[in-house]
């Protein structure tokens, strides 16, 4: 189940024979179980029938971009209260006199200062003042406030003065939120730190709140295994767990598609994916690498920093609703969208900037009667007169505008992957797109001629990818622990140790999630950089690697050639040292396998055919149903292949072929 | 200047004009990628640029403000020196003279003609900062007063030729640095750049050809003219003039001036900063390219400040300057610290502009890098080290919000502070205080923003400070009634019987258990702060930003009326 902005999807898998079912409901704002609720009841009869469900949730992220979190009691070491407000002082704009930082989500009021401190090794050097903690209490209890986050320096060395600081408020405030900066973020520099804590103890109280509804609303309906819910990091936790770290579940949505695109990975055997999703006001990108979602362990949200493993992102403003206008005799295309108010022309509501939606339809590609499967109609005679009137000032054809502005919004995302793979120095033709969302398997064909890509996957219900992809998730849990050493001085025995003790903890908590021994697996990583460097790199650990004797040297020279891979190159004689070890678990609750079709080769048949314009002409193009489509068929370009949630285009010099598990596959033939 | 006379489509247009922003794009992700100093990767003290034939912008990636659209100049100066045959497939010049570039020597531009098809059609180019070019101190000094103090210095230098790397070349700039093998990665990273600028212009033009990118260029470069005169003939016609001054020169005590003349034309914006002082004897002194870039960079802040650069951006806009001033100094002026009347022109180029554009402006920010180095023989390691802090301070309140606290200059980008942990777990320093500092701002119906403290506690013998603190003569000024913020400070064991008060010294030794407690100014205040809401006074009091006494002597608070609401 996953909530989007619009609608809130669910699918169901049938483990009795291996098929799909996909439910639709508007998503219910205010309080998000009702829409949750009609969906579930869409696609299975009765709850008692269920026996795993996982659940992407917007509730926390809402709380935040809303702000409407909790109010929370910042307690920061003396003589630090203040570097949640300095935000290391940073701008983001170049040439913006009237700058404003994010706003942060704690007013300098609400901070108090504790004393205590530890030095750069851990050690303390001033104990824990409980005076202070006592009156920082107070002043909660006077303003009403029960949700804590405190953040000491050096706590991810040592905690003990943030866990002395939990027990002695605990004592004072039974009922207390509290959230620990070494919990949530175990890694050093105290502003990022600070960051994720505050943001944690803002929404958990929200989270809370709405996990314990949601649970007992499913309980009451005879739901007898618990609720699992979608992170950030790309792993699923069980409701119980999400409660006390709900910062893992913020940007859980999107992360079902990327997780949608690692499952597909494997079972297509293709190991290397681009995933896009295209909705109607934005462009979101990630991949998959090797088989693996690349995640980063640091993210931005509205310009809050949060230390946390997350599936890696892009976004940028192209989308259906991405408008096209003039700008000093020229043609632009967004980034602004005319979202859903008024929305695109055709729908009708007043909007009169054409968009690319329109575009679409006046070229033929999307149907105006079979738009969200026929909920909606859509206006042909407005989107053209947009089109028209833009068209009449640039003074060109407008056919050519609206192809054009195809042109310009699908070069604009081709753009935007070329950059995010030259970061990362990969090559984006070594890569399968995978495409979802409604638009993202319209533009698809087209991202992949400008990047050279040769295949385009489009997976069954693209419009409701991410909840799939949930689906096919695993259950994670990362551990971190601090560990700085040279890796020349490296002792083989405590660092397994150490990595060990992760691993085990991992366990017991997937033994606690109700995962059978059998699905347990669990890796391990080392964060490792240079000597005197700020940032680190993950880098892998085998599990037989710990026995050889060459271990440092094995691992000083994966460091190098990662560093390599990513910023183009290394240096082999420079000392590397450790900074962290993670550990992260997956459990598997042993899922049967997507039910797979007998192939019937051959042309798929026709429904119907259409005039859909191709390079400036007018062609017929065949319009097929997916759903009439078997595991074999093929489909040549130009045409339109039609289903309720999305639209695919198989442009001229295309052609489709579905395989077993229902999947489309495009290739270029020419 | 395009053999095209037919109008290229719109969209063929666009295109070309998003394919030119990307390509900068991935220049810029190039040279972050590759480079190996943290003050590229991490500080983004750098900047790329694609020109075409005639050295026009066609895209640029911004790092650090200042270096905006100067990478140009550097191109244009090779020309002139050597003449228009010198280019040829598979050269990589470098150049860091100070009075070419504009900038410090550190600030090191590497360029490349373009060539396609065998035909010359545009230059890549990329300045970064390197961290040493063998100035007379590590980093850099403080004191200089000539330019042969602050590092190697180098004209228009071949340092690639027809594909191959100069040896020769290379060694002499390893020789003059303390950091050869950083410096020579960085080097291999522009050289990168330029050839990331050559594959992506290549590949556009393989596309569309050269007639039809022209065609789009110059449709593009009209847009961008078309934009800028329109805001600029927005502005209504007149003469305005504002002037400030620096403290000094870092050698002697003397004040040395900024001044500028604004005449507003029609769409058409002249700037004369002729009347500004004579080259200082210290290193406050700028090569005429930076100054020019100056007013760029307080031109954008007012005129389409969202809208990518091109050859026809500024366009609009002219600048003059007088030879051998501060702002267009020559040989042998030191340069050093160059950017110090840079910043302080950006804000007079606002305040200047303010009665015509009131909505639009702010007052002045804390105005300067607010630059400590702390050096040592031994860092937590045993290694030499130094130490960098950019202290953040307040900017100015403008019409409708406060100004910003401790926020990064407006010269700087994308640098951000040292986090205390890291500062505390590499140096053998304490950083006892990090705060805002209350009741810095500037008063106003707007306040200015705060600026900053930050206290350090020496922990070992060995260690020396070199101080570049600015702007406590002419400190942030407010607008339309606001009062200027408070200037910065810097003490050394305060409130001991060694206690001393500075704000630049070169190279001053440290001991075990000194403090050096440094404050960076406020942010100018907007309008009659006897205007401002009440409700905003009692909870800038109840947030600490302005002291109980600020509140009732400038705000004509009283607490004791009841509609103090602290949150």
């Amino acid at each position: 189940m996953d909530i989007g902005g619009t609608f809130t999807d669910v699918v169901a898998y049938d483990e009795r024979d291996g098929s799909y079912a996909t439910g639709k409901t508007s998503t219910t704002p205010g309080d998000l179980t009702a829409g949750v609720l009609a969906g579930l009841e869409q696609v299975v009869g009765s709850a008692q029938d269920i026996s795993f469900v996982v659940h992407g949730t917007t509730q926390g992220l809402n709380a935040f971009l809303q702000r409407r979190g909790e109010r929370v009691l910042l307690l920061a070491t003396a003589g630090a209260g203040d570097v949640y407000h300095i935000a290391r002082g940073a701008r983001s704009k170049l040439y913006d006199l009237h700058y404003r930082k994010p706003q942060p989500l704690v007013p300098r009021s609400d901070i108090a200062e504790i004393s205590g401190r530890l030095d750069y090794r851990g050690q303390e050097l001033e104990p824990l003042d409980e005076g202070d903690l006592r009156a920082a209490v107070a002043q909660a209890r006077e303003a009403g406030i029960t949700a804590f986050a405190i953040a000491f320096l050096f706590s991810y060395l040592n905690p003990a003065h943030e866990l002395e600081a939990e027990r002695i408020i605990r004592e004072l405030h039974p009922e207390a939120s509290i959230s620990l900066s070494h919990r949530v973020a175990r890694e050093w520099r105290e502003y990022e730190r600070t960051s994720s804590v505050v943001l944690n103890a803002y929404i958990a109280p929200t989270v809370e709140r709405y996990l314990v509804r949601l649970q007992d609303s499913l309980d009451e309906r005879g739901l007898s295994v618990p609720l699992h819910v979608m992170q950030s990091n790309g792993g699923i936790l069980t409701a119980q767990a999400a409660r006390e770290h709900p910062i893992q579940t913020l940007l859980s949505g999107p992360a079902g598609g990327t997780m949608g695109g690692a499952a597909l990975s494997q079972t297509l055997g293709r190991p290397n994916l681009l995933c896009v999703d295209m909705g109607g006001t934005s462009f979101d990108m990630s991949l998959i690498v090797d088989g693996e979602p690349d995640t980063v362990q640091e993210t931005e949200l509205e310009g809050l920093p949060l230390l946390m493993p997350i599936v890696k992102i892009h976004t940028i403003g192209a989308g259906g609703g991405s408008m096209a206008y003039v700008e000093a005799g020229g043609l632009r295309v967004g980034p602004e969208s005319a979202g859903a108010q008024p929305g695109p022309a055709c729908y009708g509501r007043g909007g009169t900037r054409p968009t690319v939606t329109d575009a679409n339809l006046v070229l033929g590609r999307i149907d105006p009667a079979y738009f969200l499967g026929g909920k909606m109609e859509l206006d042909v005679a407005a989107a053209e007169a947009a089109i028209a009137s833009l068209a009449a000032e640039l003074s060109i054809e407008p056919v050519a505008l609206a192809e054009g502005i195809l042109d310009v919004v699908n070069a604009k995302m081709a753009q935007a992957i070329r950059t995010i793979t030259v970061e990362k120095g990969i090559a984006p033709s070594d890569f399968a797109i995978v495409a979802f969302g409604g638009a993202g398997a319209m533009h698809a064909a087209f991202l992949a001629q400008e990047l050279e890509i040769p295949e385009v996957i489009v997976p069954v219900f693209p419009g409701a990818f991410s909840a799939w992809g949930m689906l096919h998730t695993k259950l994670r849990h990362d551990f971190t622990t601090p560990y700085y050493k040279p890796v020349a001085d490296v002792d083989v025995a405590e660092i397994t140790a150490r990595l060990e003790e992760l691993a085990q903890e991992g366990r017991s908590a997937l033994l606690a999630d109700g995962v059978p021994p059998a699905g347990i697996a669990s890796s391990w990583l080392v964060d490792m950089r240079y000597v005197a460097q700020e940032y680190s790199l993950p880098v892998p650990v085998g599990a037989g690697e710990l026995e050889d004797p060459a271990f440092a040297t094995i691992l000083s020279d994966r460091f190098h050639r990662v560093y390599d891979q990513r910023y183009g190159h290394a240096n082999a004689s420079a000392p590397v040292e450790f900074v962290s070890l993670r550990a992260t678990v997956h459990g598997d609750l042993g899922r049967a396998e997507a039910r797979r079709s007998p192939r019937v080769d051959g042309e798929a048949p026709t429904a119907a055919s259409r005039e859909v314009v191709f390079q400036r002409t007018a062609q017929q193009a065949q319009v097929v149903v997916r759903d009439r489509l078997n595991a074999g068929s093929t489909v040549t370009g130009p045409a339109i292949i039609e289903e309720p949630t999305a639209t695919t285009v198989v442009p001229p010099g295309w052609t489709a072929a579905v395989d077993e598990l229902g999947v489309i596959v495009l290739r270029a033939t020419s | 200047m395009s053999p095209t006379a037919t109008t290229i489509d719109p969209i063929t247009t666009e295109i070309i004009r998003n394919a030119f922003i990307s390509a900068a794009e991935e220049m810029n992700a190039t040279l972050i990628r590759s480079s190996y100093s943290p003050i590229i990767y991490e500080a983004k003290d750098c900047s790329v640029g694609l020109m075409d034939e005639n050295k026009r912008v066609l895209g640029q990636s911004a790092g650090l403000p200042i270096f905006l659209g100067n990478l140009e100049i550097c191109i244009e100066l090779t020309e002139a020196r050597f003449g228009p045959q010198v280019w040829a497939p598979g050269d990589v010049w470098l150049l860091n003279d100070s009075y070419m570039t504009g900038t410090h020597l550190g600030d090191v531009t590497v360029f490349a003609p373009i060539y396609w098809r065998e035909q010359l059609v545009g230059f890549s180019a990329s300045r970064a900062h390197w961290l040493d070019i063998g100035a007379k101190d590590l980093p850099a000094p403080t004191d200089s007063t000539e330019i042969y103090q602050e590092g190697i210095r180098l004209g228009p230098t071949r340092v690639m030729a027809g594909g191959v790397l100069r040896d020769d070349i290379v060694d002499i700039l390893q020789r003059n640095s303390r950091f050869p093998a950083l410096l020579v990665g960085d080097l291999h990273a522009q050289i990168a750049v330029a050839r990331t600028g050559e594959r992506r212009l290549g590949s556009i033009l393989d596309r569309y050809g050269l007639d039809v990118v022209r065609g789009a260029r110059d449709q593009i470069f009209a847009q961008s003219e078309l934009l800028d005169r329109a805001a600029v003939a927005q502005i209504p016609d007149g003469v305005y003039e504002a002037e400030g001054c620096l403290d000094n020169d870092g050698v002697t005590d003397d004040p040395f001036w900024v001044r500028l003349r604004i005449e507003v034309d029609g769409d058409e914006m002249r700037v004369d900063l002729g009347e500004s002082s004579d080259m200082a004897r210290g290193a406050i002194n700028c090569g005429e390219a930076q100054a020019v870039s100056a007013c760029r960079v307080a031109f954008k802040r007012l005129v389409n400040p969202d809208r990518p650069v091109t050859g026809g951006t500024f366009v609009p806009l002219t600048v003059t300057v007088r030879k051998g001033s501060l702002l267009a100094a020559e040989e042998p002026a030191a340069c050093q610290w160059y950017f110090s009347p840079l910043g302080l022109l950006i804000d007079l180029f606002t305040q200047a502009l303010a009665p015509v554009l009131p909505q639009r402006v702010a007052a002045a920010s804390y105005g300067d890098s607010m630059v400590s180095y702390i050096s040592g023989l031994r860092d937590r390691n045993g290694e030499l080290f130094v130490n960098i802090d950019c202290l953040v301070g307040g900017w100015g309140a403008w019409d409708g919000a406060d100004g910003e606290s401790s926020l990064i200059n407006s010269v700087n980008g994308s640098i951000q502070d040292f986090p205390i942990e890291i500062v505390e777990s590499r140096y053998p320093l304490r950083v006892r205080r990090y705060a805002v500092r209350n009741g810095s701002a500037g008063a106003g119906r707007w306040r200015g923003g705060c600026g900053t403290i930050r206290e350090f506690e020496i922990e070992s013998d060995d260690i020396w400070i070199s101080l570049w603190y600015e702007r406590s003569k002419t400190p942030a000024w407010g607008l339309f009634g606001g009062s200027a913020g408070a200037p910065p400070r810097v003490d050394v064991n305060p409130a001991t019987p060694g206690a001393r008060q500075l704000l630049k010294v070169n190279r001053l030794e440290l001991h075990a258990g000194d403090v050096v407690v440094c404050r960076s100014g406020g942010g100018g205040g907007f309008g009659d702060p006897l205007e401002r809401d009440p409700q905003l006074v009692a909870q800038d009091v109840a947030e600490r930003f302005v002291t109980v006494d600020q509140a009732r002597e400038q705000y004509g608070w009283n607490p004791e009326e009841g509609e103090i609401a602290v949150a």
